[in-house]
């Protein structure tokens, strides 16, 4: 089947009206998250990743992409507006998006990023429909030996590219491989580190795990926050950008776009990384490099832009290698996982509804994101008056119930505490739950392509040298460490030259 | 990557030049504890067996793993890093009341069913951390917690524990 047919198929899977109806659903409450501060994209999926359970795979993951890409329009918002980023990748927007709405300038911001994501989440989508089929095919060729080493890259890339200390989140992603070795051994079936309880006989709940930390201990975080609801005083007006507007940005979205894109393949990439990267370029390349700090329309465009684009191609390597490349691909991998389907090269062939109606609907759920954001934004900023407690107290409410229906046992809802004061812990020390996750998922797969590597190999560890690809990935990560010791010492040496505030959001501090 | 919007937030303010708060005792504990896991972990995996690369046995790969979290845990108590954390204060006390209140939740839930704590969960977190008034924490909590029942044990079919409320309503006939 060639790819225009694939499409064809998966806008008729897109275009059914229950799923039309979870697109808007998933773009709606991605907004609107993203608009409400304390509850981000991770923290909302985790908390509806039970009620995914009754629905039909394609109809969850088609509503869960459209809250995270949703949310990094939301996001925009509350940055542009209040200097209070909704979500980590709008943070960098914050910089210029304030400034431009202190110069009476918020409805321009606002237009500007929504027409940037609209553009950037597109190209990058068109990029997936076409990559996407490729890379599946090149991915099947490869053993076992080369997903060790592609799982072993992606949690590299996620502990190193993260904005955390490396260490910490490697001994975290250590953390993660033990707690999902939890259970029945999946080979012999015997029991490992279950201490008796028949509770752990089938290990941790995924779900659990990560509406704990993330759910819960963002919860729980939030307590020791005061944070009260914001009414917004700011006029919003001239959305539409004026053509001076448009010709001075056009360059930002349009870089911002391919930057995006990349980034958001490579393991470890995602939002956050490509909307500081788009930043840093646009400073770079710059005429008057000054401007930015100061208002700069290219600092809102082209993060913007790339931060979309990147939310979008990320779900290149889940969909086609099995690889989640940030905490909320991972939790998306966790939804397919429950509902029986492995993401791997395999997926495009066995689930082509599935994998082509999730690519057409986010054609759509873009499209309804540049219609709901354009002319509905002052509804959106309505929500920010919705108060932090009781958005607190029935968020946990609904944790409870949630995690208790999955398995209809409370021994989960303990689990569920259990992780959600774990987060609240990781939170306070400077430890990321995002490696501990990722590495949660991957673990079971990770073992099993390790033991089978072994197998073939006769308990030869060369097998990881001798295959190509599997060879070619680790050289990857060799280089990929030599590069991180280097560039440690270079930065320390330039430590004594002074620094401009703004830069201090660093791309791979 | 930046995971709390919070932290994202403090990244933008935080200059290069700012002091850092030398505890390194505060940094070490976790590091410490993680590095206990880890042994502890590598001796449990050890005592399922290892077997060899050729034939794993079950304790294998959770020995390579633990090895990881004991070595870095390891490192980060010898060399802890100097990075700024948030200050435990008052607050952090009251986060502990509300780990306390989910614990006293669940167990009330299997004994007593959905419906009393699910009130009295909601009016302690709107009032108490919340800080609402309290006639909106009564009508929340109501309304929240039977909508809640309906929602999810009557519409979802979830199959809740025995709930003493429902039990005396019918007991009482309505």
């Amino acid at each position: 089947m060639d790819t225009l047919d694939s499409l064809t198929l998966g806008f008729s899977v897109a275009f059914e009206p229950t799923n039309l109806l979870f697109v808007l659903i998933g773009v709606v409450i991605g907004t609107a998250i993203g608009v409400l501060p304390g509850l981000g994209p991770t923290a909302t999926i985790a908390l509806l990743l039970p009620i995914t359970y009754t629905m039909d795979a394609t109809t969850s993951i088609i509503m869960l992409a459209g809250i995270y890409y949703g949310s990094m329009y939301g996001g925009t918002i509350t940055s542009v507006l209040l200097r209070l980023p909704g979500e980590a990748a709008s943070v960098v927007t914050a910089i210029d998006g304030y400034q431009m709405t202190k110069q009476g300038r918020a409805g321009t911001a606002l237009g500007i990023a929504a027409i940037g994501s609209f553009i950037g989440g597109t190209v990058s989508i068109i990029g997936l429909t076409f990559l996407a089929p490729m890379l599946a095919n090149v991915a099947l060729a490869m053993g076992p030996a080369a997903y060790v080493a592609l799982m072993v890259l992606g949690l590299f890339l996620v502990t190193s590219i993260g904005t955390g200390s490396t260490i910490k989140s490697l001994c975290m992603a250590g953390l993660g491989l033990a707690l999902s070795t939890v259970g029945q051994d999946p080979i012999d079936g015997s029991s490992r580190f279950t201490f008796g309880s028949v509770g752990l006989l089938s290990g941790f709940d995924f779900v659990a795990v990560a509406m704990g930390l993330f759910g819960v201990g963002e919860l729980l975080h939030s307590l020791e926050k005061s944070e009260h609801g914001q009414a917004i005083k700011v006029k919003i007006k001239n959305i539409w950008p004026s053509r001076k507007d448009m010709k001075e940005s056009s360059g930002a979205i349009a870089r911002g776009s391919v930057l995006g894109f990349f980034i958001g393949v490579l393991p470890g990439g995602g939002g956050v990384i490509s909307s500081l990267a788009s930043y840093a370029m646009e400073k770079k390349r710059a005429k008057d490099p000054s401007r930015f700090g100061k208002g700069a329309i290219e600092g809102v465009a082209g993060p913007e832009t790339a931060n979309n684009a990147s939310s979008t191609s990320a779900f290149i390597p889940l969909l086609v290698l099995g690889i989640p490349s940030n905490v909320v691909l991972a939790l998306i991998f966790g939804a397919l996982l429950m509902h029986g389907m492995t993401p791997g090269p395999q997926l495009i062939a066995e689930q082509p509804n599935l994998f082509w109606g999730i690519i057409a609907s986010m054609y759509i759920g873009n499209l309804m994101l540049l219609v709901l954001n354009i002319p509905l934004v002052g509804v959106f900023v309505q929500m920010l008056r919705v108060r932090t407690g009781i958005l607190i107290a029935f968020a946990l409410l609904i944790v409870m119930i949630g995690v208790f229906s999955i398995n209809n046992s409370p021994f989960d809802m303990w689990v569920v505490l259990g992780f959600g004061v774990l987060g609240w812990l990781m939170n306070k020390t400077g430890f990321d739950p995002g490696p501990l996750v990722l590495a949660f998922v991957l673990g079971p797969i990770l073992e099993k392509s390790f033991r089978q590597s072994m197998l073939i190999s006769g308990g030869s560890l060369e097998i990881f040298v001798t295959d190509p690809a599997a060879a070619l990935i680790f050289g990857a990560i060799a280089l990929g460490i030599l590069y991180k010791v280097l560039g440690t010492r270079l930065k320390r040496r330039k430590k004594t030259a002074p620094v401009i505030p703004a830069e201090s959001v660093d791309i791979d501090s | 990557m930046v995971t709390s919007i919070l932290e994202a937030g403090q990244r933008l303010e935080r200059s290069e030049d700012e002091t850092l708060p030398r505890r390194a005792g505060l940094n070490r504990l976790p590091a410490l504890v993680l590095f206990i896991v880890g042994v502890a972990a590598m001796i449990g995996a050890w005592n399922l067996s290892v077997g060899s690369l050729q034939h794993p046995q079950p304790g294998l790969w959770p020995f390579v793993v633990s090895f990881v979290i004991a070595l870095t845990g390891g490192i980060l108590t010898l060399f802890p890093e100097q990075i700024p954390l948030e200050a435990w204060n008052r607050r952090s006390l009251g986060v502990i009341g509300g780990i306390v209140s989910l614990g006293v939740f669940i167990i009330l839930f299997e004994t007593i069913g959905f419906i009393i704590p699910a009130i009295l969960m909601l009016v302690l977190w709107l009032k108490v951390f919340g800080g609402e008034r309290w006639i909106p924490t009564i009508i929340l909590s109501i309304v929240g917690s039977a909508t809640s029942y309906l929602l999810f044990a009557e519409l979802l079919g979830v199959p809740f524990p025995q709930d003493i409320v429902l039990n005396a309503l019918s007991w009482i006939g309505i």
